[in-house]
């Protein structure tokens, strides 16, 4: 139970007041980590499983003597889904706490507003979503796939003999940056080859909306449409992924008919919902829990085990790609800094160029010294009867990331 | 018509050709090879669409015990119930189980190890539409079949006339029956034979849907349509006729859209209105009272699993007692605490039900878990049937339209002919006077929080079905209930209906339009217009001042 104690439980209901409670650590032969995830707001149910995977990852390096001599200490925060709140509370850790790197973000909207504070501060943020792409920094780390290394395969799959010949596109998202940049890649992508613009519909919804009927009734009607297999690419984010299904599948429409492509669905979306009609729709993302690896099996038992030892409120048998990624993150920066022999972010940064490291999906992580971005394996899941996914496809090696997208 | 005879031709070469690659074992004669067939089922993609096409071209002619043992076989697949041991295939009870029946000898064998193939869409719609036609030729019961020719239907194309004449021939069921003759007639729109087509562009008129427009309209490029003055006057009768019913079919759903999602806004505002319009207290811990509701209902559910979960189904009506009356004594509970202290401070009460409603989130969070909870969906609120075109009415919307209507005329008999909502409605007209009269005000307030809180915990129920239930769920609610007491009227029960279903049809009506954002802006900025206008709402309450 770290995470909710007295402290952050008053901290969470003076949001307005305080914003940012910061949990201090004391030891002074310690080195600190800072946590950017939101234990309340819309974000909760996913990003505040992050926090304890973050603290997890720190405990098993500590136990095997920590880095350079120096045991790790996570300090985390609540930033309660505000965007803003990020930025504050990352400066904060910054200047206050003197935290070696941050780990955090879920959007890309709080990516960018933590973004100016960690380059003026030059310090180092770990991002482990995938994203938009057309970004590159010094200060982030990119811990996960830019479009080019898990959409567009993804795409091309549906589009391909594989998957179902998919010729129209109905895009539905959240309404700000990440589904705007992924929707505006795919239509250049699409007209790149030679698909008419009459071929895709994009709709958007606001942050956290749930009354989806009008919407899938669209659907249905652009689905009977002629001019081939329609497919929906679905960016909505928090609450509405599992609103969106319901609704789906009450309509009656099966993934045989239209698939959804997920591009922000993780197993912990399917949680409470009754996947059996369901059955099919897609997902694409660098890790997913179904993943055959040594590496995995570890990493499942190793959160199986953190969850019941220090009764962490989250489901001990669901494992998300971002969570996996955190990890990654966490090793990541030990790995660096261990090799620069420092903390300085400076050496640590300089130190990435060349490292690797088998992560839990199987694949060999990767960075080379030409930027931030880390290439990773791409998985495509379809949701079972389990509330999970199954692997579709994988891909045969871990792509080179391409930060900026070519489309669009 | 050289031309035509050509055309045969290179089709019975290219049948030919097919049925050459087809497995030897499976071509050899009308049995179909259990052994080959299971093996293939283990394959790659390309064995399984060749397996099961061959299956689904031969199951006109082939022996009902081996149809019936494919489809058995084909389900497995669908379900993860196949393992895939080398050569041996094993069908297993349930997936993940430690033996099973030998798929071609129909002996027990353990299954450890085994491999359960994943399903690319393309071939699990194959599958699908293969193990349909196993139920259609050989399913036991009228459901089971009636339920295959639906799965059949979706994939008309790829399966072969003679399989649905079969079945057509075979079938018991009168009603049944007939949707298959209709089927196969409905099939014959390519045919060669021009009294046929006509017959089938009738047919598929008769079952008008978005997806029967795009068929017919496919046909206006057809050289007969040009050509053949009878066959174009049928043609575009059927789609005048079409078009006509999927118009009705579409306007009947956005009056149903716009019911469902009026008929939530009501159950979530009608508490707040009268809290608000008795005692002028800005409640914005109403959203979590709502999500007390959901929780409660989910502790009914679990209790129910356990102590008799034969009637599992039945929960969502046991709840809705159960969720009444927990909101209802949280409710109490805080009136009594804290607002109590702050009658004509409404400012005050603003910020301590804000801290009240922070509190039941976190409190809620810590003592649960921030996950969505998981329902167990009755039938009666899960799926949907489609009543007219392409018109589907959701049981679980049709159940919260059901569920508003009746908690709105269970308030306004409350309100209107008790002792109780006598008392309500004096105080909230003049509370001195009414305090003159001898009403106990306080006390009427209390009953009266407890109400309003109440009505929250049955909006609780009837949400479970259609949203997520997590701590957050109320804050979604309370701007929007806002809107509608504002604009209805402060305190009016039956303002809150109209402006619920005026804000309702209007978000359902511009969605399609200029989409979701827009839509909520529009609303925003037309009751903001109309406040302007008249800043007591639609229904004023008529106050001595």
């Amino acid at each position: 139970m770290v995470e909710f104690t007295r402290r952050s439980f008053l901290g969470t209901a003076a949001t307005l007041s305080a914003p940012a409670i910061i949990r201090p650590a004391w030891a002074a032969d310690t080195i600190k980590l800072g946590c950017l995830f939101s234990s309340s707001g819309t974000m909760a149910n996913l990003e505040g499983r992050l926090n304890h995977v973050v603290r997890m990852a720190a405990d098993g390096i500590n136990t095997k003597g920590g880095v350079n001599g120096r045991r790790i200490e996570v300090v985390t925060s609540d930033p309660a889904s505000d965007w803003p709140l990020y930025a504050q509370i990352g400066r904060q850790m910054l200047q206050q706490e003197k935290v070696a790197a941050l780990f955090g973000c879920w959007t890309s909207v709080s990516r960018k507003s933590v973004l100016p504070v960690v380059e003026q501060n030059d310090g180092l943020l770990f991002y482990p979503l995938h994203f938009e792409g057309d970004e590159n920094s010094k200060n982030i780390v990119y811990v996960n796939s830019p479009p080019a290394s898990s959409v567009l395969p993804a795409v091309d799959y549906l589009m391909g003999a594989e998957g179902v010949g998919a010729k129209r596109f109905f895009m539905i998202g959240s309404d700000y940056v990440w589904p705007r940049t992924i929707n505006k890649q795919l239509k250049a992508y699409w007209a790149s080859k030679g698909i008419a613009e009459t071929a895709w519909r994009e709709e958007y919804v606001p942050l956290g909306f749930s009354n989806f009927q009008t919407l899938v009734n669209q659907i249905r009607s652009f689905a009977a449409q002629p001019g081939g297999q329609p497919i929906v690419v679905l960016t909505v984010v928090g609450s509405s992924i599992p609103d969106f299904l319901r609704e789906f599948a009450n309509q009656g429409i099966r993934a045989t008919d239209v698939p959804i492509l997920g591009l922000d669905m993780v197993e912990a979306d399917l949680e409470g919902l009754d996947t059996a009609p369901l059955v099919g729709h897609l997902n694409c993302w660098a890790y997913l829990q179904a993943a055959k690896a040594e590496a995995n099996t570890r990493f499942l038992s190793e959160w199986a085990a953190y969850v019941k030892a220090k009764g962490v409120p989250f489901s001990a048998d669901t494992v998300i790609d971002p969570m996996v990624s955190a990890y990654d993150s966490v090793q990541l920066w030990a790995l660096a800094a261990a090799k620069a022999g420092s903390f300085d972010v400076p050496e640590v940064r300089k130190a990435f160029a060349g490292l690797s490291f088998a992560d839990p999906s199987g694949y060999t992580l990767t960075m080379t010294g030409e930027n931030n971005y880390v290439a990773r394996g791409v998985f495509i899941g379809s949701v079972n009867e389990k509330q999970g996914f199954d692997i579709l496809w994988q891909s045969p090696d871990a792509p080179k990331p391409v930060p900026f997208s070519p489309y669009g | 018509m050289v031309e035509g005879v050509g055309r045969v031709w290179l089709a019975g070469l290219l049948v030919w050709a097919a049925s050459l690659m087809v497995p030897p074992a499976l071509a050899a004669g009308l049995g179909l090879d259990r052994a080959a067939f299971a093996a293939a089922l283990c394959g790659d993609g390309a064995a399984q669409t060749s397996a099961v096409e061959t299956f689904l071209r031969r199951s006109a002619e082939a022996e009902a015990g081996d149809v019936a043992w494919a489809g058995t076989t084909l389900r497995a697949l669908l379900d993860r119930r196949l393992a895939c041991l080398g050569e041996t295939v094993v069908i297993l009870d349930r997936a993940g189980a430690a033996d099973g029946l030998d798929a071609a000898t129909g002996t027990a064998r353990p299954a450890t190890g085994g491999r359960s193939p994943v399903l690319g869409l393309r071939q699990r719609a194959l599958i699908e539409t293969a193990s349909g036609v196993a139920t259609l030729l050989t399913g036991s019961s009228a459901d089971a079949r009636k339920g295959a020719l639906a799965t059949v239907e979706r994939r008309i194309a790829s399966v072969p006339e003679p399989v649905l004449r079969r079945a057509a021939a075979a079938e018991a069921d009168a009603g049944l029956k007939a949707s298959l003759a209709a089927v196969v007639e409905s099939a014959a729109l390519s045919s060669p034979d021009p009294a046929r087509r006509l017959a089938a562009i009738r047919a598929v008129a008769e079952a008008p849907s978005g997806a029967a427009f795009s068929r017919l309209s496919a046909l206006k490029a057809d050289p007969a349509y040009g050509a053949d003055p009878a066959f174009r006057t049928v043609l575009d009768a059927a789609l005048a006729r079409v078009e006509r019913s999927v118009s009705l079919g579409n306007a009947l759903a956005v009056l149903y859209n716009g019911l469902s999602f009026a008929s939530i806004l009501f159950m979530a505002a009608a508490g707040l209105a009268i809290i608000f319009g008795l005692m002028g207290v800005i409640n914005l811990a109403q959203g979590e009272f709502i999500m007390i509701g959901a929780y409660a209902t989910y502790g009914v559910q679990e209790a129910i699993r356990r102590i008799a979960p034969a009637w599992l189904d039945a929960y969502l009506l046991v709840a809705i007692p159960v969720a009444f009356l927990a909101s209802a004594l949280v409710g109490i509970a805080i009136e009594a605490l804290i607002l109590r202290h702050l009658y004509r401070r409404p400012l005050m009460s603003l910020l301590a039900t804000w801290a009240v409603s922070l509190f039941l989130i976190n409190g809620v969070r810590v003592a649960i878990g921030s996950q969505n909870l998981q329902f167990a969906m009755p039938s009666y609120v899960s799926g949907g049937v489609p009543l007219y075109a392409d018109f589907v009415v959701t049981w679980n919307r049709l159940f919260a339209i059901a569920f508003a209507a009746v908690t709105l005329v269970l308030t306004l008999v409350i309100l209107k002919r008790t002792p109780l909502g006598l008392d309500i409605r004096a105080v909230t007209q003049n509370r001195d006077m009414a305090a003159c009269l001898g009403i106990r005000t306080r006390r009427v307030d209390r009953l009266a929080f407890g109400f309003g809180s109440g009505l929250a915990g049955l909006a609780g129920v009837a949400l479970c079905p259609i949203y997520s239930v997590n701590p957050g769920m109320g804050a979604n609610f309370i701007v929007d209930s806002f809107m509608v007491v504002v604009l209805g009227g402060v305190g009016t029960v039956v303002g809150t209906l109209v402006a619920a279903l005026g804000i309702g049809g209007a978000n359902v009506l511009i969605e399609p339009l200029y989409g979701a954002v827009a839509a909520k802006v529009i609303v925003l900025v037309g009751i903001i217009l109309f406040l302007q206008r008249r800043p007591e709402g639609l229904f004023a309450v008529r106050r001595r001042r």
